[in-house]
């Protein structure tokens, strides 16, 4: 996954984390927070497993039980709390809710780990060439800034003058004395910049952007397979092969087979990165193993 | 044809009086290294930058300048940008993009390349300067000089015909700058690029050039090969030759010590090695006539010459003496005993005014030790050099010793007593220093010790009373001693490096310090400014403030240092009196004492070889 085209990896997120958000579908649901938590595991290690149990299972408690307590929609009234009457339908889409924040939150954080900053930055300066360069001169020049920042500080005290002890008034003066010269050191240095930005034709017409990606017959074929799994998701919800209504009363389609296909597609969907980077894994220990 | 033709260019800076640049008179040929030298301010950079049009500064200007045959105002931007190539000074302030590769492609980027044009070239050049193996990497996690080549590779992957650079190794170490230059000349000889290049670094530029220019007040004082303009100044005792190499100083200064011109100019040494060459024949021609003899009828001349020399004429006030001043060629009796009392330098006798005793830091607690069991001794009144290369804990020694981090094991300590006779101690109004009493650290960065809009205002920042008599006395006080009283006005970032440096280090005396470390103050500083340093650490010395410097620059230390000591992981190798040091080193050592090893004993400077191929050599080995 992490060396796929950024295009395709982008696209396979936004379409898995649209369906999860907009299709409260109870088994797609399932399948998108299981998936979702075993990819997160396999990139990030145990330590998603903790932060799910710790954070996001009281979170999805937290959020079903909250959800009825406010949402009064539905028909079947299951009890009544100090005149809050507690229906089912919300009871249950309260759950779907918490999953599907848990799930999004997952596979955001798969995401963050796949799509590194260039790759966001490529893929957006292809679209707009100004806008790459802009992120990518901020991600230079924030940490330049705060390093200096923290040089100043230093050198502050080397000559005796503490900027972070003393009066709350000494500290915040000093403060501000160490920014205001902050902005002066980055507008005398910006002059460089902008000297070595022109020197190098920076502001001529039709300025391209460069990038290190290309797609490769691989990044084709895996493209066009999962293309298919999510234009058969699509067909399914569309032809409401599967659906889902909770409002008033749950409607939910029966097991058919062609409901089993769609929900098989959108497994094979959700765990294709896991399936992609476990058979890579593998393929690549059998080729060690036979040298 | 010629690359460059500059013709009768003037040019002065909006609302002053003195031109920078007064009519100009240079060709560079197609193919050539052209090496542009002067002090800081003398104008290079305003040349240079009338050499691109988005760089050429606003102004008054007269003459011409002509790329090819056509004036370079009407060639296009478009082909400038790709033709002509510019890396300035300093290594950070050149990179715009956050990735290395970014960073290589945005020239052809901006010139709308497309991706497989790209992609190509990058590659070219990430492999002609083995940046491969940080090609995927933040530009922050690169060192000064990686990212300086950075800089190059990035002007080189447009493929100019051209590269022009403003003093791109002043912030960078020796080693990286040798890498740098070396990377320049690589460049020249395999792609044939021109290189028009102002440095300050002439021991390593110079072999490497095949013309000079020579700019003085903005006019070019001399230019051609080596030896002419060495040969040139030479004649017209300028300071500029100063900063020659080593082993043309010493030629030259031979040649007028004879008085004769015998050599033809074409022989002049650059290198260490042709200076050894030299020195060689020089001291098997001594054996069979001894010059001692023309030597004493020529005494008048000798003196003068010597003189000229260490020309401490150009500094334009008078100072102590320096221990370091060069010893009478003349006067043999006295040469011995002098000689004598600098092995065992003065400072040996006096107090320990500060040390460390076996520490040892690291800055993680799972990292690398940087200080592995570091011992040392400041003692009263001296200026003590730690020498030693990159990653050495050079800087975190200083930071250890002045408090700043905290050893896990070991002792760092200050004599309180000490600098009681400080005539600096008058003063009463500076806040008082939280427990650190008397040692201060100049950073290397003179930059990061300003906070205020005017060096006055910055200087007052470090009295409780700022706007009393007594501190407006001290401030003025003390600007005199740095000799920057005329610069009070100015704001801190408006000042040259060596002003700025003198500014910052004003600040840090108005605490009254002991003891004062400096980080690399010689750092990207012209050889003048390093003499108005040296000058004015001699006078701090001689009112009882100790000086540890840590330092790159081997022949500051050996003319100015009283004890030297050179850092190595962690630790403290070696140390010494300055003498016995440079002489105990083989490689670390300074150029006059690799032109000399195994031919003369005990040199550790320019002076020295001079004195004694001037004097009767029984000591000498031939």
């Amino acid at each position: 996954m992490r060396n796929l085209h950024p295009a395709i990896s982008f696209g396979y997120f936004a379409f898995v984390i649209l369906i999860t958000v907009v299709f409260l579908h109870p088994v797609m649901l399932g399948i998108s927070l299981v998936s979702s938590l075993l990819y997160a595991i396999y990139l990030n290690g145990i330590k998603s497993l903790r932060f799910t149990l710790l954070f996001l299972v009281p979170m999805m408690l937290l959020a079903a039980i909250i959800n009825p307590l406010f949402n009064h929609l539905g028909n079947t009234v299951l009890f009544t709390v100090a005149n809050i009457q507690i229906t089912l339908e919300s009871t249950l889409y309260g759950l779907a809710t918490a999953a599907m924040l848990a799930a999004v939150i997952l596979w955001f954080s798969c995401y963050n780990k796949i799509m590194t900053s260039d790759k966001f930055i490529y893929l957006f300066g292809r679209i707009i060439p100004a806008i790459s360069l802009i992120i990518s001169m901020a991600l230079r020049f924030i940490p330049r800034y705060i390093a200096q920042i923290k040089k100043i500080s230093y050198a502050q005290r080397a000559i005796g003058r503490d900027v972070g002890s003393g009066r709350i008034i000494d500290r915040l003066r000093s403060g501000a004395d160490v920014l205001s010269i902050m902005v002066t050191w980055a507008l005398e240095n910006g002059v460089d910049t902008a000297d070595s930005m022109r020197s190098r034709g920076y502001g001529l017409k039709g300025r391209s952007a460069y990038s290190l990606y290309q797609p490769n017959s691989r990044d084709k074929t895996l493209a066009a397979f999962s293309l298919y799994l999510a234009v058969l998701v699509i067909a399914g919800i569309a032809l409401r092969l599967v659906l889902i209504s909770y409002f008033p009363l749950i409607e939910l389609n029966h097991l058919s087979v062609s409901a089993l296909f769609i929900y098989l597609a959108f497994l094979l969907l959700c765990l294709f990165p896991l399936l992609l980077d476990g058979f890579e894994e593998l393929k690549w220990r059998f080729s060690r193993s036979r040298i | 044809m010629a690359l460059f033709t500059v013709k009768d260019l003037s040019f002065s800076y909006p609302q002053q009086s003195t031109p920078a640049l007064t009519a100009i008179d240079l060709t560079v040929e197609a193919g050539g290294f052209v090496v542009l030298c002067g002090r800081s301010g003398c104008g290079k950079s305003t040349l240079l930058r009338h050499l691109k049009t988005v760089l050429t500064p606003h102004g008054t200007r007269e003459g011409e300048v002509l790329f090819g045959d056509r004036p370079l105002a009407q060639v296009e931007l478009r082909e400038q940008s790709s033709r002509i190539g510019f890396v300035l000074q300093s290594p950070d302030n050149q990179i715009v993009t956050d990735k290395v590769w970014h960073e290589l492609a945005f020239g052809l980027e901006s010139l709308g390349c497309d991706t497989a044009t790209i992609r190509l070239r990058v590659a070219e050049m990430a492999s002609f300067f083995g940046i491969q193996e940080w090609y995927h990497k933040d530009v922050n996690e690169l060192s000064g000089g990686q990212k300086q080549l950075l800089n190059l590779a990035a002007v080189m992957v447009m493929q100019p015909d051209v590269l022009v650079l403003d003093e791109p190794t002043a912030q960078l170490d020796p080693i990286a700058a040798a890498e740098f230059l070396n990377q320049l000349k690589k460049i020249n000889d395999e792609t044939g690029t021109t290189i028009i290049l102002a440095e300050q670094r002439l021991e390593v530029v110079l072999p490497l050039a095949d013309k000079v220019v020579v700019l003085v007040d903005g006019r070019i004082l001399a230019a051609g090969d080596v030896g002419a303009v060495s040969a040139n100044l030479n004649a017209n005792g300028s300071a500029m030759l100063k900063a020659f190499p080593t082993a043309t100083r010493v030629f030259l200064a031979a040649e007028n010590l004879t008085g004769s011109t015998r050599s033809p100019a074409a022989t002049c040494p650059i290198t260490i090695r042709e200076g050894r060459n030299w020195l060689k024949r020089q001291l098997a021609q001594q054996l069979e006539q001894p010059l001692t003899q023309q030597l004493e009828e020529l005494l008048p001349t000798a003196q003068s010459q010597a003189v000229a020399l260490d020309s401490p004429t150009h500094i334009p006030y008078s100072i102590p003496v320096p221990p370091t001043a060069p010893i009478p060629a003349h006067i043999p009796a006295h040469r011995e005993s002098q000689r004598d009392s600098q092995i065992d330098s003065p400072s040996n006798a006096n107090a320990i005014v500060a040390g460390a005793r076996e520490v040892w830091f690291r800055y993680d607690r799972k990292g690398e030790d940087i200080l592995r069991g570091l011992t040392l001794e400041v003692r009263e009144s001296e200026l003590f050099c730690l020498l030693g290369g990159n990653g050495t804990g050079k800087s975190t020694t200083l930071g250890v010793l002045a408090g700043l981090r905290k050893p896990y094991r070991g002792k760092v300590w200050i004599e309180k007593h000490a600098g009681s006779s400080n005539p600096l101690s008058a003063v009463s109004s500076i806040k008082p220093t939280a427990a650190r009493g008397g040692l201060c650290l100049l950073p290397q960065d003179s930059q990061t010790v300003f906070t205020e809009k005017t060096i006055r205002d910055d200087l007052l920042t470090m009295f409780s009373d700022p706007k009393s008599e007594v501190s407006l006395a001290i401030t003025d006080n003390i600007a005199m001693l740095l000799e920057i009283d005329t610069l009070l006005d100015r704001h801190p970032f408006d000042v040259s490096a060596g002003e700025q440096q003198r500014a910052a280090l004003a600040k840090v005396l108005l605490r009254e310090p002991q003891v004062l470390l400096l980080d690399e103050p010689t750092k990207g500083l012209d050889a003048a400014f390093k003499e108005q340093l040296a000058a004015i650490l001699v006078k701090l010395k001689s009112q009882s403030v100790s000086i540890l410097m840590v330092s790159h620059d081997i022949e500051f230390c050996a003319a100015h240092a009283d004890r030297c000591a050179m850092l190595f992981d962690g630790a403290i190798i070696s140390q010494g009196p300055r003498r016995q040091f440079f002489n105990n080193n083989n490689f670390y050592t300074t150029a006059a004492n690799r032109m000399s090893r195994g031919l003369i004993d005990d040199i550790v400077t320019a002076e020295d070889i001079l004195e004694r191929l001037s004097a009767p050599t029984p000591e000498t080995q031939g």
